[in-house]
Protein backbone atom coordinates (compact mmCIF):
# COMPACT_ATOMS: atom_id res chain seq x y z
CA UNK A 1 0.00 0.00 0.00
CA UNK A 2 3.12 2.02 1.01
CA UNK A 3 3.89 2.16 -3.33
CA UNK A 4 0.51 1.88 -4.40
CA UNK A 5 -1.32 4.92 -2.60
CA UNK A 6 1.72 7.32 -4.00
CA UNK A 7 1.10 5.76 -7.76
CA UNK A 8 -2.74 5.99 -7.45
CA UNK A 9 -2.35 10.02 -6.23
CA UNK A 10 -0.40 10.53 -8.91
CA UNK A 11 -1.58 9.07 -12.21
CA UNK A 12 -5.20 10.38 -11.04
CA UNK A 13 -3.60 13.71 -10.51
CA UNK A 14 -1.81 13.61 -13.55
CA UNK A 15 -4.95 12.70 -15.64
CA UNK A 16 -6.95 15.30 -13.72
CA UNK A 17 -3.97 18.15 -14.65
CA UNK A 18 -4.24 16.72 -18.34
CA UNK A 19 -7.66 16.69 -19.25
CA UNK A 20 -8.26 20.31 -17.19
CA UNK A 21 -5.47 21.92 -19.57
CA UNK A 22 -7.05 21.07 -22.76
CA UNK A 23 -11.03 21.96 -21.21
CA UNK A 24 -12.29 25.22 -21.67
CA UNK A 25 -15.12 24.48 -19.55
CA UNK A 26 -15.92 26.51 -16.76
CA UNK A 27 -15.53 23.74 -13.96
CA UNK A 28 -12.81 22.35 -15.71
CA UNK A 29 -11.01 26.61 -14.94
CA UNK A 30 -11.78 26.07 -12.01
CA UNK A 31 -10.54 22.82 -10.82
CA UNK A 32 -7.27 23.76 -12.53
CA UNK A 33 -7.42 27.58 -11.05
CA UNK A 34 -7.55 25.75 -7.00
CA UNK A 35 -4.83 23.04 -7.85
CA UNK A 36 -2.73 25.84 -9.67
CA UNK A 37 -2.80 28.46 -7.06
CA UNK A 38 -3.95 26.85 -4.01
CA UNK A 39 -2.70 22.92 -4.02
CA UNK A 40 0.49 23.78 -5.37
CA UNK A 41 1.54 26.41 -3.09
CA UNK A 42 0.53 24.46 -0.14
CA UNK A 43 3.03 21.64 -1.41
CA UNK A 44 5.61 23.85 -2.25
CA UNK A 45 5.60 25.36 1.84
CA UNK A 46 6.16 21.81 2.96
CA UNK A 47 8.66 21.28 0.57
CA UNK A 48 10.32 24.16 1.75
CA UNK A 49 10.11 23.44 5.34
CA UNK A 50 11.55 19.75 4.84
CA UNK A 51 14.48 21.87 2.43
CA UNK A 52 14.96 23.89 5.48
CA UNK A 53 15.05 20.83 7.98
CA UNK A 54 17.82 18.85 5.99
CA UNK A 55 19.86 21.72 5.73
CA UNK A 56 19.63 22.89 9.27
CA UNK A 57 20.22 18.85 10.32
CA UNK A 58 22.91 18.48 7.75
CA UNK A 59 24.71 20.81 9.29
CA UNK A 60 24.34 20.55 12.52
CA UNK A 61 25.30 17.01 12.27
CA UNK A 62 28.59 18.37 10.07
CA UNK A 63 29.46 21.16 12.49
CA UNK A 64 28.99 18.08 16.06
CA UNK A 65 31.89 16.16 13.50
CA UNK A 66 33.90 19.43 13.40
CA UNK A 67 34.01 19.28 9.49
CA UNK A 68 34.23 22.78 7.98
CA UNK A 69 32.61 24.06 11.43
CA UNK A 70 33.26 27.76 10.82
CA UNK A 71 31.38 27.76 7.17
CA UNK A 72 28.52 26.01 8.49
CA UNK A 73 28.09 28.04 11.34
CA UNK A 74 27.68 30.87 8.95
CA UNK A 75 25.07 29.13 6.83
CA UNK A 76 23.08 28.54 9.52
CA UNK A 77 23.23 32.04 11.07
CA UNK A 78 22.29 33.20 7.58
CA UNK A 79 19.71 30.54 7.09
CA UNK A 80 18.08 31.81 10.92
CA UNK A 81 18.41 35.44 10.50
CA UNK A 82 16.51 36.29 7.23
CA UNK A 83 13.41 34.60 7.62
CA UNK A 84 14.31 37.23 11.24
CA UNK A 85 15.06 40.19 9.70
CA UNK A 86 12.10 40.24 7.18
CA UNK A 87 9.77 39.45 10.34
CA UNK A 88 10.99 42.03 12.44
CA UNK A 89 11.48 45.17 9.71
CA UNK A 90 9.73 43.21 6.80
CA UNK A 91 10.69 43.18 2.94
CA UNK A 92 10.42 46.41 1.75
CA UNK A 93 12.90 48.96 0.51
CA UNK A 94 15.25 49.47 2.94
CA UNK A 95 14.47 47.26 5.24
CA UNK A 96 17.47 45.29 7.30
CA UNK A 97 16.25 42.50 4.77
CA UNK A 98 16.25 44.24 0.99
CA UNK A 99 19.86 45.49 2.57
CA UNK A 100 21.40 42.36 3.76
CA UNK A 101 20.22 40.75 0.06
CA UNK A 102 21.88 43.90 -1.60
CA UNK A 103 24.83 44.26 0.29
CA UNK A 104 25.85 40.31 1.38
CA UNK A 105 23.64 37.98 -0.75
CA UNK A 106 23.87 39.84 -4.24
CA UNK A 107 27.60 40.77 -3.93
CA UNK A 108 28.35 36.88 -3.33
CA UNK A 109 26.42 35.66 -6.09
CA UNK A 110 27.81 38.15 -8.30
CA UNK A 111 31.26 37.35 -7.14
CA UNK A 112 30.99 33.53 -7.17
CA UNK A 113 29.46 33.96 -10.57
CA UNK A 114 31.92 35.69 -12.28
CA UNK A 115 35.22 33.36 -11.26
CA UNK A 116 33.59 31.49 -14.15
CA UNK A 117 35.49 33.94 -16.46
CA UNK A 118 38.77 32.97 -14.80
CA UNK A 119 37.75 29.09 -14.80
CA UNK A 120 36.98 29.99 -18.81
CA UNK A 121 40.37 31.70 -19.48
CA UNK A 122 42.01 28.60 -17.47
CA UNK A 123 40.01 25.77 -20.09
CA UNK A 124 40.67 27.92 -22.62
CA UNK A 125 44.63 27.56 -22.13
CA UNK A 126 44.80 23.97 -20.79
CA UNK A 127 42.36 21.95 -22.53
CA UNK A 128 40.73 23.49 -25.29
CA UNK A 129 42.56 21.70 -27.56
CA UNK A 130 42.21 21.03 -31.75
CA UNK A 131 43.16 16.98 -31.33
CA UNK A 132 40.81 16.28 -33.81
CA UNK A 133 38.56 17.41 -37.02
CA UNK A 134 35.14 18.19 -35.06
CA UNK A 135 37.60 19.59 -32.26
CA UNK A 136 38.92 22.51 -34.61
CA UNK A 137 35.54 23.16 -36.43
CA UNK A 138 34.54 23.58 -32.80
CA UNK A 139 37.20 25.38 -32.43
CA UNK A 140 36.86 27.88 -35.42
CA UNK A 141 33.50 28.47 -34.73
CA UNK A 142 34.00 29.71 -30.96
CA UNK A 143 37.11 31.78 -32.38
CA UNK A 144 34.33 33.48 -34.70
CA UNK A 145 31.49 34.02 -32.46
CA UNK A 146 33.36 34.96 -29.41
CA UNK A 147 36.05 37.76 -32.14
CA UNK A 148 32.08 39.19 -33.25
CA UNK A 149 30.70 39.51 -30.07
CA UNK A 150 33.52 41.70 -28.80
CA UNK A 151 33.38 45.06 -29.56
CA UNK A 152 36.97 44.67 -31.51
CA UNK A 153 36.92 42.03 -33.70
CA UNK A 154 33.03 43.04 -34.90
CA UNK A 155 33.57 46.58 -36.05
CA UNK A 156 37.55 45.94 -37.49
CA UNK A 157 36.38 42.83 -39.79
CA UNK A 158 33.71 43.31 -41.93
CA UNK A 159 32.52 39.75 -42.99
CA UNK A 160 33.28 38.42 -39.20
CA UNK A 161 29.55 39.71 -37.75
CA UNK A 162 27.82 37.89 -40.76
CA UNK A 163 29.64 35.11 -40.22
CA UNK A 164 29.23 34.35 -36.62
CA UNK A 165 24.44 35.00 -36.94
CA UNK A 166 25.28 32.42 -39.98
CA UNK A 167 26.95 29.56 -37.09
CA UNK A 168 23.93 31.26 -34.95
CA UNK A 169 21.34 30.91 -37.21
CA UNK A 170 21.88 27.47 -38.95
CA UNK A 171 24.39 24.93 -37.64
CA UNK A 172 23.73 25.68 -33.83
CA UNK A 173 20.02 26.27 -34.57
CA UNK A 174 19.42 22.89 -35.72
CA UNK A 175 21.84 21.25 -32.91
CA UNK A 176 19.69 23.45 -30.32
CA UNK A 177 16.11 22.38 -32.40
CA UNK A 178 17.44 18.44 -31.98
CA UNK A 179 18.12 18.79 -28.25
CA UNK A 180 14.54 20.23 -27.87
CA UNK A 181 12.89 17.93 -29.71
CA UNK A 182 15.09 15.05 -27.67
CA UNK A 183 14.23 16.59 -24.78
CA UNK A 184 10.33 16.99 -25.22
CA UNK A 185 10.20 13.31 -26.72
CA UNK A 186 11.75 11.95 -23.45
CA UNK A 187 9.52 13.95 -20.78
CA UNK A 188 6.31 12.67 -23.07
CA UNK A 189 7.59 9.40 -22.64
CA UNK A 190 8.94 9.55 -18.69
CA UNK A 191 5.41 11.06 -18.12
CA UNK A 192 3.22 8.79 -19.58
CA UNK A 193 5.81 5.96 -17.86
CA UNK A 194 5.31 7.65 -14.82
CA UNK A 195 1.07 8.12 -15.52
CA UNK A 196 0.50 4.52 -16.05
CA UNK A 197 2.86 3.08 -13.75
CA UNK A 198 6.04 1.86 -15.79
CA UNK A 199 8.19 3.69 -14.32
CA UNK A 200 8.55 3.46 -10.35
CA UNK A 201 11.95 4.91 -9.61
CA UNK A 202 10.55 8.16 -7.74
CA UNK A 203 9.31 5.76 -5.29
CA UNK A 204 12.62 5.23 -3.80
CA UNK A 205 14.18 1.89 -3.04
CA UNK A 206 11.44 -1.11 -2.17
CA UNK A 207 11.88 -0.67 1.56
CA UNK B 1 55.23 25.57 -18.06
CA UNK B 2 54.04 24.30 -14.63
CA UNK B 3 50.45 23.67 -14.46
CA UNK B 4 49.73 25.38 -11.35
CA UNK B 5 51.77 27.97 -12.30
CA UNK B 6 50.31 28.63 -15.96
CA UNK B 7 46.58 28.46 -14.37
CA UNK B 8 47.97 31.15 -11.75
CA UNK B 9 48.92 33.55 -14.93
CA UNK B 10 45.93 32.88 -16.91
CA UNK B 11 44.13 34.31 -14.00
CA UNK B 12 46.33 37.28 -13.63
CA UNK B 13 46.05 37.80 -16.78
CA UNK B 14 42.38 38.33 -16.65
CA UNK B 15 42.31 40.22 -13.86
CA UNK B 16 44.55 42.71 -14.93
CA UNK B 17 42.82 43.01 -18.54
CA UNK B 18 39.68 43.40 -17.17
CA UNK B 19 40.57 45.66 -14.48
CA UNK B 20 42.26 47.91 -17.14
CA UNK B 21 39.49 48.03 -19.70
CA UNK B 22 37.18 48.98 -16.82
CA UNK B 23 38.88 51.63 -16.30
CA UNK B 24 38.93 53.01 -20.04
CA UNK B 25 35.96 55.01 -20.53
CA UNK B 26 33.70 53.24 -23.72
CA UNK B 27 32.47 55.01 -25.95
CA UNK B 28 31.53 54.96 -29.80
CA UNK B 29 28.82 53.23 -31.95
CA UNK B 30 28.33 49.49 -31.90
CA UNK B 31 26.88 47.69 -34.56
CA UNK B 32 23.07 46.78 -33.49
CA UNK B 33 22.23 43.41 -34.46
CA UNK B 34 18.79 42.57 -35.90
CA UNK B 35 17.23 40.75 -33.15
CA UNK B 36 17.65 43.43 -30.60
CA UNK B 37 16.14 46.77 -33.36
CA UNK B 38 13.22 43.92 -33.22
CA UNK B 39 12.71 44.28 -29.30
CA UNK B 40 13.34 48.01 -29.78
CA UNK B 41 10.19 48.31 -32.36
CA UNK B 42 8.07 45.83 -31.10
CA UNK B 43 8.35 47.73 -27.52
CA UNK B 44 8.26 50.72 -29.79
CA UNK B 45 5.17 50.00 -31.65
CA UNK B 46 3.00 49.22 -28.96
CA UNK B 47 0.55 52.13 -27.78
CA UNK B 48 1.04 54.74 -24.96
CA UNK B 49 -0.78 53.52 -21.65
CA UNK B 50 -0.82 49.86 -22.71
CA UNK B 51 0.20 47.08 -19.70
CA UNK B 52 2.72 45.01 -20.39
CA UNK B 53 3.87 42.08 -17.84
CA UNK B 54 7.76 42.37 -17.29
CA UNK B 55 8.79 39.30 -15.63
CA UNK B 56 12.17 39.75 -13.50
CA UNK B 57 13.06 35.80 -13.53
CA UNK B 58 16.60 36.04 -12.74
CA UNK B 59 18.71 35.21 -9.21
CA UNK B 60 21.45 38.08 -7.90
CA UNK B 61 24.03 36.09 -9.41
CA UNK B 62 23.75 37.58 -12.90
CA UNK B 63 23.16 41.01 -11.86
CA UNK B 64 26.32 42.66 -13.49
CA UNK B 65 24.49 41.05 -16.99
CA UNK B 66 21.08 41.43 -16.16
CA UNK B 67 21.13 44.76 -14.98
CA UNK B 68 22.01 46.80 -17.80
CA UNK B 69 19.22 44.76 -20.23
CA UNK B 70 16.54 45.51 -17.15
CA UNK B 71 17.07 49.02 -17.25
CA UNK B 72 17.65 49.82 -20.57
CA UNK B 73 13.91 48.12 -21.35
CA UNK B 74 12.24 49.51 -18.51
CA UNK B 75 13.32 53.25 -19.29
CA UNK B 76 12.05 52.68 -22.94
CA UNK B 77 9.07 51.42 -21.54
CA UNK B 78 8.17 54.40 -19.45
CA UNK B 79 9.75 56.66 -22.16
CA UNK B 80 6.66 55.19 -24.24
CA UNK B 81 4.16 55.65 -21.50
CA UNK B 82 3.90 52.29 -21.07
CA UNK B 83 2.74 50.73 -17.65
CA UNK B 84 4.66 47.95 -16.57
CA UNK B 85 3.48 45.16 -14.23
CA UNK B 86 6.54 43.17 -12.51
CA UNK B 87 6.11 39.58 -11.71
CA UNK B 88 8.90 37.41 -10.64
CA UNK B 89 8.97 33.85 -11.06
CA UNK B 90 12.00 33.19 -8.68
CA UNK B 91 12.56 34.28 -5.39
CA UNK B 92 15.86 36.44 -6.11
CA UNK B 93 14.53 38.20 -8.75
CA UNK B 94 11.70 40.00 -6.73
CA UNK B 95 13.34 42.69 -4.81
CA UNK B 96 15.65 43.07 -7.43
CA UNK B 97 12.79 43.77 -9.66
CA UNK B 98 11.23 45.83 -7.56
CA UNK B 99 14.17 47.74 -7.02
CA UNK B 100 14.73 48.21 -10.48
CA UNK B 101 11.28 49.54 -11.87
CA UNK B 102 11.13 51.87 -8.37
CA UNK B 103 14.93 53.54 -9.93
CA UNK B 104 13.70 53.54 -13.32
CA UNK B 105 10.22 55.06 -12.10
CA UNK B 106 12.05 57.81 -10.48
CA UNK B 107 13.77 58.88 -13.47
CA UNK B 108 10.70 59.24 -15.35
CA UNK B 109 8.22 61.01 -12.41
CA UNK B 110 6.10 57.56 -12.54
CA UNK B 111 3.73 56.88 -9.65
CA UNK B 112 3.55 53.63 -8.08
CA UNK B 113 -0.12 52.14 -8.60
CA UNK B 114 -0.96 54.45 -11.65
CA UNK B 115 1.94 54.36 -14.15
CA UNK B 116 3.19 51.27 -12.93
CA UNK B 117 2.75 47.86 -10.99
CA UNK B 118 5.12 45.39 -9.12
CA UNK B 119 2.96 42.02 -8.84
CA UNK B 120 5.87 39.99 -6.56
CA UNK B 121 6.77 36.31 -6.71
CA UNK B 122 4.95 33.14 -7.04
CA UNK B 123 6.60 29.60 -5.81
CA UNK B 124 6.26 27.10 -8.65
CA UNK B 125 6.63 28.65 -12.00
CA UNK B 126 5.36 26.69 -14.05
CA UNK B 127 1.74 27.28 -11.88
CA UNK B 128 2.12 31.05 -11.69
CA UNK B 129 1.94 31.01 -15.85
CA UNK B 130 -0.86 29.04 -16.10
CA UNK B 131 -2.51 30.81 -13.32
CA UNK B 132 -2.26 34.01 -14.53
CA UNK B 133 -3.64 33.13 -18.24
CA UNK B 134 -6.91 32.07 -15.99
CA UNK B 135 -7.07 34.84 -14.05
CA UNK B 136 -4.15 37.44 -12.77
CA UNK B 137 -6.42 38.80 -9.67
CA UNK B 138 -7.06 35.11 -8.30
CA UNK B 139 -3.03 34.38 -8.90
CA UNK B 140 -1.93 37.65 -7.39
CA UNK B 141 -5.24 39.56 -4.67
CA UNK B 142 -2.23 41.61 -3.64
CA UNK B 143 0.59 43.28 -5.25
CA UNK B 144 4.22 43.22 -3.49
CA UNK B 145 3.34 45.97 -0.98
CA UNK B 146 0.57 43.90 0.51
CA UNK B 147 -2.28 46.42 -1.91
CA UNK B 148 -5.00 44.67 -3.28
CA UNK B 149 -4.77 45.12 -6.88
CA UNK B 150 -7.88 46.26 -7.50
CA UNK B 151 -7.35 48.93 -5.94
CA UNK B 152 -4.21 49.88 -8.07
CA UNK B 153 -5.19 51.98 -11.30
CA UNK B 154 -2.64 50.15 -13.39
CA UNK B 155 -4.26 47.00 -12.81
CA UNK B 156 -7.47 48.36 -14.16
CA UNK B 157 -8.90 46.29 -16.56
CA UNK B 158 -5.99 43.67 -16.60
CA UNK B 159 -7.52 39.77 -16.02
CA UNK B 160 -5.76 37.46 -18.44
CA UNK B 161 -2.94 37.81 -21.08
CA UNK B 162 -5.74 38.89 -23.40
CA UNK B 163 -5.59 42.30 -21.56
CA UNK B 164 -2.01 42.96 -21.74
CA UNK B 165 0.39 43.26 -24.63
CA UNK B 166 2.67 40.81 -24.23
CA UNK B 167 5.25 39.00 -21.49
CA UNK B 168 9.29 40.43 -21.42
CA UNK B 169 11.00 38.11 -19.50
CA UNK B 170 14.36 39.06 -18.06
CA UNK B 171 15.89 35.88 -17.50
CA UNK B 172 19.36 34.69 -16.65
CA UNK B 173 18.46 31.13 -17.07
CA UNK B 174 15.80 29.13 -18.78
CA UNK B 175 12.96 30.02 -17.57
CA UNK B 176 11.56 32.12 -20.69
CA UNK B 177 11.83 29.03 -22.01
CA UNK B 178 8.35 27.95 -19.91
CA UNK B 179 6.60 31.73 -20.69
CA UNK B 180 6.66 30.24 -24.26
CA UNK B 181 5.66 26.80 -23.84
CA UNK B 182 3.23 27.32 -20.90
CA UNK B 183 2.35 31.52 -21.45
CA UNK B 184 2.58 31.49 -25.39
CA UNK B 185 1.57 28.18 -26.51
CA UNK B 186 -1.76 28.13 -24.15
CA UNK B 187 -2.59 31.24 -24.23
CA UNK B 188 -0.98 32.76 -26.76
CA UNK B 189 0.66 35.70 -25.17
CA UNK B 190 3.28 37.47 -27.22
CA UNK B 191 6.92 36.99 -25.36
CA UNK B 192 9.86 38.56 -25.33
CA UNK B 193 12.97 37.97 -23.82
CA UNK B 194 15.92 39.54 -22.60
CA UNK B 195 18.59 36.98 -21.71
CA UNK B 196 22.22 36.69 -20.71
CA UNK B 197 24.64 36.10 -22.82
CA UNK B 198 24.98 32.46 -22.23
CA UNK B 199 21.49 31.56 -22.89
CA UNK B 200 20.74 33.27 -26.34
CA UNK B 201 21.28 30.11 -28.59
CA UNK B 202 18.92 28.39 -26.53
CA UNK B 203 16.12 30.63 -27.25
CA UNK B 204 17.04 31.03 -31.37
CA UNK B 205 14.62 28.37 -32.55
CA UNK B 206 11.49 30.05 -30.40
CA UNK B 207 12.79 33.31 -32.00
CA UNK B 208 12.48 31.85 -36.05
CA UNK B 209 9.46 29.80 -35.03
CA UNK B 210 7.37 33.19 -34.29
CA UNK B 211 7.03 31.84 -30.44
CA UNK B 212 8.99 34.50 -29.35
CA UNK B 213 8.28 38.21 -30.81
CA UNK B 214 11.58 39.43 -30.05
CA UNK B 215 14.89 38.37 -28.17
CA UNK B 216 18.31 40.26 -27.32
CA UNK B 217 20.79 38.97 -25.11
CA UNK B 218 23.89 39.91 -22.84
CA UNK B 219 26.22 42.91 -22.00
CA UNK B 220 26.17 43.59 -25.61
CA UNK B 221 22.40 43.32 -26.31
CA UNK B 222 22.12 46.05 -23.63
CA UNK B 223 24.95 48.24 -25.30
CA UNK B 224 22.95 47.78 -28.83
CA UNK B 225 19.32 48.77 -26.95
CA UNK B 226 21.04 51.92 -24.88
CA UNK B 227 22.13 52.94 -28.24
CA UNK B 228 18.61 52.38 -30.11
CA UNK B 229 17.27 54.45 -26.69
CA UNK B 230 19.42 56.64 -26.60
CA UNK B 231 20.27 56.59 -23.07
CA UNK B 232 24.05 55.38 -22.18
CA UNK B 233 24.47 52.62 -18.71
CA UNK B 234 26.07 49.60 -17.64
CA UNK B 235 25.87 47.78 -21.13
CA UNK B 236 27.89 50.34 -23.19
CA UNK B 237 30.26 51.15 -20.41
CA UNK B 238 31.15 47.19 -19.50
CA UNK B 239 31.41 46.43 -23.53
CA UNK B 240 34.90 47.55 -23.52
CA UNK B 241 35.50 44.94 -20.47
CA UNK B 242 33.88 42.22 -22.14
CA UNK B 243 35.12 42.28 -25.35
CA UNK B 244 38.95 43.05 -23.82
CA UNK B 245 38.03 39.41 -22.02
CA UNK B 246 36.79 37.81 -25.20
CA UNK B 247 39.79 38.28 -27.07
CA UNK B 248 41.76 37.48 -23.84
CA UNK B 249 40.24 33.89 -23.92
CA UNK B 250 40.90 34.20 -27.72
CA UNK B 251 44.27 34.44 -27.26
CA UNK B 252 45.09 31.44 -23.71
CA UNK B 253 42.98 29.31 -26.92
CA UNK B 254 45.62 30.31 -29.56
CA UNK B 255 48.51 30.17 -26.23
CA UNK B 256 47.63 26.87 -25.19
CA UNK B 257 47.40 25.13 -28.69
CA UNK B 258 51.04 25.67 -29.47
CA UNK B 259 52.22 24.72 -26.90
CA UNK B 260 50.42 21.07 -27.00
CA UNK B 261 51.06 21.35 -30.52
CA UNK B 262 54.62 22.05 -29.83
CA UNK B 263 54.93 19.38 -26.78
CA UNK B 264 53.61 16.49 -29.41
CA UNK B 265 56.13 17.84 -31.93
CA UNK B 266 59.01 16.98 -29.37
CA UNK B 267 57.53 13.69 -28.33
CA UNK B 268 57.02 12.49 -31.77
CA UNK B 269 60.80 13.43 -32.29
CA UNK B 270 62.24 11.39 -29.00
CA UNK B 271 60.18 8.74 -29.56
CA UNK B 272 61.55 8.67 -33.48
Amino acid sequence: MRRKLPQIIVAAVGLIMFLVYFSGHPTAQRVNQTILVDYWQIIFAFTLIVGVIGFARSNLQQIQRGDGRFFRIVSLVGLVSMPILALIGGINAGSPFVWMFDHVQAPMQATVFALLAFFVASAALRGFRARSVPAAILLLAATITLLARSDVGGATIAWLPETAEWIRAHPSMAARRAILIGIGLGSLTTSLRILIGIERTWLGSER
Amino acid sequence: MNSALSRRLAFAGLFIAVTVAMLIPSEGDVRVAPETRQLYEWIDSIPPGSQVIVSFDHEASALPEIRPLALALLRHCFERDLVPIGVSLLAEGTGIGFALMDQTADEYDKTYGEDYAFLGFKPQFIAAILSMGESIPATYPEDYLGTPIDSLPAMVGVTTYDDVVGVLSIADGSMTTHWVEYGEARFGVPIAGAVTAAMITSYDPYLASGQMVALMGGLRGAAEYEQLIGIGGGGSRGLLAQSVSHLYVLAMIIIGNLLWWRARRRKGKESV
